[in-house]
């Protein structure tokens, strides 16, 4: 079974081919852009489409012109299997079947590259999550460098502060940190 | 009064999504009470499926799009959908590339493409490579129709693909297609770019050309009619704010931000130039428009000939639903319009003839192939 996966995403793409090879033998290729030359040459049993790609009108108008594509591809839409449909459409994956593959195994690919997506989808987020925790971290390291300087207080004191602040006001130690270096400008006259 | 999410609206980067733009921009939503979140969408396919599994609440639509979606021939589960308000009136393009405009030295008109198709032909060349946005669109049927009273047919004498409308340059460039319809600002900025030339707009070929609407399922609009007639309230306002010329420069700004359109706010200014939103009862969803689009899919075999042209239209397009929410603001009825005119056999186009102008052109079709 050859599948073709587009996905403007290069590291999505890349971790949907690795996934879908272990599946069972198979060739993965897959591609930024919907490139109709190459498709036609790869023949791909399937194509796996990010939601996100701007190609998906291109690969569905395929089914329009059979004159033109000798495979062409036919939108996967097993009528009994609906809640598949659905549960992919919000994953962000679409998929086509090219004529004469069994609904069972589109269904496996399927699956396969809809927990790859959900599984980027959340090392995105970490690394969203990982960003801001270092970005709380500096404005931590701010507000203590300002409460040492003005208030002449060693670093483990100026923490308590901040912790003591933190526990009081029921608010995370990063949004303390952060009202108080945003404060400290305003006094000096940085605001307006 | 809206439910517990904000309400999920899809859209495409094109300048026929003005409405909705100024509606969430200008504090239009939000005068009426709605939280409203835009979602740019990247194809035709994934606003289909995601109004289908209610990802969305309502989208900006292809005419034709809405009303094969309701009959299940775009793809996916035939979802039944009304269209309570045009979002356009003119903003298609008909741009070939510079190159082949400069084939077609002074007759660049139809004809002069259809002499360049047998030139072609003759020389044993590859045919003429044309992008539409998506099969079920304004500007595929408009191109056809283009071409065909030239004498070309769309099916055999010229290819005929579909691109993403952003896309267009670049593709136009690379020498992938050498021409295109697609709705502005996508036409200029091919011609800024020095890729294009703008043959002929939409307005041209039929003054006052239906483009989009906002759709949503008929599902939607039956469980939750308040909500959609406070959209309807906000994107009125919207679209006359959008059409005051004053207003023109700031929509222009508006739609170059990256998140919406994502092009230079001088070419959107210059795009905008014929497009009307709202003046003269052009956000008014005209069922004889829904007809005629039914008429040129069912003429090329995009639909069944036993599709009832005039329940399909009534059904999708509900200019009571704009009506009431036109009286609601306290603004003129707008009228129907009745008949279209130009049709090359003389006869008027209206909801009773369509069906038999449509069969008519099939056949004509069939017998001259």
């Amino acid at each position: 079974m050859r599948v073709l996966v587009v996905d403007p995403d290069p590291a999505r793409a890349a971790l949907v081919a690795e996934g879908l090879a272990g599946v069972e033998p198979l060739e993965v290729r897959h591609a930024l852009l919907f490139v109709e030359a190459e498709a036609a040459a790869f023949a791909p049993d399937v194509i796996v489409v990010a939601s996100d790609s701007p190609d998906r009108d291109t690969i569905e108008s395929l089914r329009e012109a059979t004159a033109a594509n000798p495979r062409p591809v036919v939108m996967f839409v097993d009528r009994s299997e609906a809640g598949l449909a659905e549960q992919a459409v919000l994953a962000g994956v679409s998929a086509y079947v090219v004529d004469g593959l069994s609904a069972a195994r589109v269904r496996s690919v399927l699956e396969v590259a809809m927990s790859r997506f959900q599984l980027m989808n959340g090392l995105r987020q970490d690394l969203e999550k990982a960003k801001a925790d270092l970005a709380s971290r500096k404005t931590v390291e701010r507000a203590k460098a300002l409460l040492m300087k003005e208030r002449g207080l060693e670093e483990e004191a100026a923490y308590r502060v901040l912790r003591k602040l933190s526990m009081d006001t029921g608010r995370p130690l990063g949004a303390v940190a952060a009202d108080l270096v945003a404060f400290a400008g305003v006094l000096k006259g940085n605001g307006s | 009064m809206s439910g517990e999410r904000p309400l999920r609206l899809g859209f495409i980067a094109l300048n026929d999504a003005a409405v909705m733009i100024v509606a969430k921009e200008k504090g239009f939503f939000a005068a009426e009470g709605l939280d409203v979140e835009l979602s740019r969408q990247v194809s035709w396919a994934t606003v289909r499926d995601k109004m289908s599994v209610g990802a969305l609440d309502g989208a900006h639509m292809l005419a034709p799009t809405a009303l094969a979606i309701s009959l299940g021939v775009a793809g996916g589960e035939p979802t039944p959908l009304v269209a309570p308000l045009a979002l356009n009136i003119n903003g298609p393009a008909i741009t070939v590339a510079s190159r082949l405009a400069a084939a077609m030295g002074t007759g660049r008109t139809a004809e002069g493409l259809a002499r360049l198709v047998t030139r072609r032909r003759e020389e044993g060349a590859s045919p003429i490579t044309l992008a539409v946005v998506f099969p079920f669109s304004v500007h595929n049927y408009l191109l056809r129709d283009w071409l065909a009273r030239a004498g070309i047919d769309p099916d055999r004498d010229v290819r005929l693909t579909i691109a993403p409308p952003s896309r267009m340059t670049e593709l136009l460039v690379g020498g992938v297609v050498e021409g295109f319809c697609v709705t502005e600002p996508w036409d200029t900025a091919a011609v800024a770019a020095g890729a294009g030339v703008v043959l002929v707009r939409g307005s041209e070929l039929w003054p006052r050309t239906p483009d989009k609407v906002f759709a949503v399922t008929e599902a939607w609009a039956e469980a939750r009619p308040d909500d959609l007639q406070a959209l309807l309230r906000a994107m009125l306002q919207a679209g006359a704010w959008a059409d005051a010329p004053g207003n023109r420069a700031e929509l222009a700004s508006l739609l170059a931000l990256p998140h919406y359109v994502g092009a230079d706010p001088l070419v959107i200014e210059a795009s905008l130039s014929d497009m009307i939103f709202h003046a003269g009862g052009a956000s008014a969803p005209q069922t004889v428009h829904a007809a005629w689009l039914l008429s040129q899919m069912m003429r090329w075999a995009h639909i069944d000939p036993d599709v009832d042209i005039a329940a399909v239209a009534s059904r999708v397009y509900r200019p009571d639903l704009h009506q009431a929410a036109t009286r609601a603001l306290g603004l003129p009825d707008t009228a129907p319009i009745a008949t279209l005119e130009g049709f090359e056999d003389g006869a008027a186009f209206d909801l009773l003839t369509a069906q038999a102008h449509a069969v008519r052109a099939r056949q004509g079709r069939i017998s001259a192939g």
